[in-house]
């Protein structure tokens, strides 16, 4: 092979490269924006043995609800609209009414540290797809042993 | 001022010396395995509309393969497509193809899986699927053994090595599918090595079709995951 054509050949696989390195780069891109809401506010506000609470708004479409679903240490516990009053989310001008709060009801958990996480679900367009996006940061809670509501006397061993 | 010369961007002579046939044609391979790896593990499952990308890293892929050819003067009979050495091919892929068949049935017989030559595709009468199989055999076989075999060749050449490596490339672009990953090491092996003998891309994809035809009919179909390769492989659709 002289050098003229197997020049030729240097370029195209330069050139090439730099295509598919623009092309993942492309795809990358276009999975965040596919697969994530870069409009979505919230906070997650409090995690307690009693209630797990905080707001979400899309500020795309601040007219609609989120809907959310808890987790309490990975494990799913409970979906609903973020629909609750939050008239403070309101007059922070966060969103465009007073019903963008969300409030689940804690589930028994034994004595200890837990972790709650709330996500916003975000459809695709064609409806075929869900993805799950963090709303806030997980919120570390602590359950005294006097505060656990799984029914059960714990330190004498007995059973459910 | 050092005596080094600097290379001219403008001048392809000097370009053209930067790197060797060798180099050159192992470039040449990494290529289209990258382009196929993207096709197979990132455009295939991208999202929506985005699917399509799929067609950019092949495209690529068929682009510089065919550049390639004509800048490096090779013939279409050079590359196999010709039909003078097309029995002889033939009867060199017989013998294996009977043996990888009777194992396939022992594989079949000894899991208990039920043998049916029929259930390739369950809505498509059985000769539209083998000739499908051969079309899509035909684009597998060009690209594995005119591109990735004959620069292998310049690479490691002719023999053995150049066949293993051949072989290792075919089935590592069917991962992470572990029993077609053995399967396509084996057909690899087989159809690279007959390739250096015989080169008829014909008669390797109407091998490849029915070697397919008969895995498909005998391995146990849990074991073959539908055949799915590359992120699809972990997906439901």
């Amino acid at each position: 092979m002289s050098n003229r054509p197997r020049s030729k050949l240097i370029h195209l696989l330069i050139s090439k490269s730099i295509a598919e390195a623009l092309l993942v780069a492309a795809i990358a891109i276009g999975f965040y924006f596919a697969t994530s809401n870069p409009d979505l506010r919230g906070v997650l506000d409090v995690a307690n043995a009693e209630t797990v609470n905080g707001w979400a708004v899309d500020e795309a479409r601040p007219w609609t609800r989120v809907e959310v679903q808890l987790f309490i240490d990975n494990e799913f516990v409970a979906d609903k609209n973020a629909a609750e009053f939050r008239p403070d989310v309101h007059s922070a001008k966060r969103a465009e009414d007073d019903w963008h709060g969300f409030i689940f009801e804690t589930p028994p958990l034994p004595a200890g540290e837990h972790e709650a996480r709330v996500y916003a679900l975000l459809p695709n367009a064609a409806g075929s797809r869900r993805t799950l996006q963090l709303i806030g940061k997980p919120f570390r809670f602590l359950i005294e042993p006097k505060q656990t509501r799984l029914g059960l006397p714990q330190e004498k061993g007995g059973t459910r | 001022m050092s005596s080094m010369e600097y290379l001219k961007p403008e001048d392809s002579q000097a370009v053209g010396d930067v790197i060797g046939n060798r180099a050159l044609a192992g470039w040449e391979i990494a290529s289209v395995v990258s382009s196929i790896f993207i096709a197979e593990w990132l455009a295939s499952v991208a999202v929506d509309w985005m699917r399509i990308a799929v067609v950019v890293p092949i495209g690529l892929a068929f682009v510089l393969s065919i550049s390639s050819h004509h800048l490096r003067g090779e013939t279409l009979r050079d590359l196999g497509f010709r039909l003078d050495n097309f029995l002889r091919a033939a009867g060199l892929l017989t013998l294996p193809m009977i043996v990888t068949a009777i194992v396939c049935l022992a594989i079949g017989w000894w899991t208990g899986e039920r043998i049916d030559f029929l259930r390739w595709h369950i809505s498509r009468p059985l000769a539209v699927q083998l000739i499908l199989g051969f079309a899509w055999g035909f684009v597998q076989q060009y690209m594995l053994q005119s591109l990735v075999n004959r620069r292998a060749q310049i690479v490691w050449g002719r023999g053995w090595l150049s066949v293993l490596v051949v072989a290792a490339i075919f089935a590592g672009l069917h991962l992470p599918n572990p029993a077609l990953t053995v399967a396509t090491f084996v057909g690899g092996v087989i159809w690279a090595a007959v390739y250096q003998r015989a080169p008829n891309i014909f008669a390797l994809a109407i091998s490849h079709s029915l070697m397919t035809w008969i895995v498909v009919s005998t391995v146990p179909a849990s074991a073959l995951h539908h055949l799915r390769i590359g992120l699809k492989y972990f997906g439901s659709n």
